[in-house]
């Protein structure tokens, strides 16, 4: 199991060597990437934000919740913060389980939780101003 | 008679941004709520946006706002996260 916050480039084969073992038979990888448009604008770049200190907690959490609804399970997420050009990873979580099935159900809880729970937030440098953002809504900067 | 309990109070993002403050050592009273908490830091802070939409953190937990503060607590004020869209 591994949960990071980090300033560096993210490498999601790290973490799936971090989850595998002779009896997982798939590893499924959720790399979340820096996109150039949001909201019909185009984006230059993005700044991550956390509160590193409750980020790692948060996310172990979720590990934990992983193992609990799929015991066989092993876990590895890092989100990186800082400034991000369009390309970059900005998440992985890497969950390895005996069959796809499980893998795929549980990386899928894994990143949609960590979304909704883990305190990081993202700055959108667009087109038309640079925004925070805030679940679904854009919040002007200052 | 009360005795002031030191807490420390975090922010972060818009909400960073909006106080010019990432931390600051706060003095309250005890009994005092994380509410009473954001209460006083938004009469310091006008710039602030009422409770609702923002959510507390008490020791790196999600609490509720009625949760009591004791001395020493680290208390985080968090603006909804990225989410993103599915």
């Amino acid at each position: 199991m591994r949960y990071d916050v980090v300033t560096t480039p993210i490498d999601a084969r790290e973490l799936e060597a971090v989850v595998t073992h002779a009896g997982a038979g798939a590893i499924c990888t959720f790399s979340g990437i820096v996109r150039d448009n949001s909201r019909g604008q185009s984006v230059t770049h993005l700044d991550y934000e956390a509160y590193a200190e409750m980020a790692v907690p948060q996310m172990k959490k979720i590990g934990q919740e992983i193992k609990d609804r799929w015991p066989e399970a092993r876990v590895a997420m890092a989100h990186r913060t800082g400034h991000l050009e369009i390309g970059e990873v900005s998440v992985v979580v890497a969950v390895s389980c005996p069959h796809r099935q499980e893998a795929f159900e549980a990386c899928k809880w894994g990143i949609d939780r960590l979304k909704e729970s883990v305190p990081i937030w993202k700055k959108e440098h667009a087109a038309d101003g640079t925004f925070w953002i805030e679940g679904d809504e854009k919040k002007p900067v200052g | 008679m009360s005795v002031a309990i030191a807490v420390r109070v975090r922010f972060f993002a818009r909400l960073r941004e909006l106080t010019g403050v990432d931390v600051e050592e706060v003095k309250s009273t005890p009994g005092a709520t994380v509410a009473s908490v954001y209460a006083a830091m938004r009469a310091d802070h006008p710039a602030l946006p009422r409770q609702d939409g923002v959510s507390a953190a008490l020791n790196h937990e999600f609490v509720d706002w009625n949760v009591t503060i004791s001395e020493g607590d680290e208390v985080a004020f968090i603006p909804p996260v990225s989410g993103g869209e599915i």
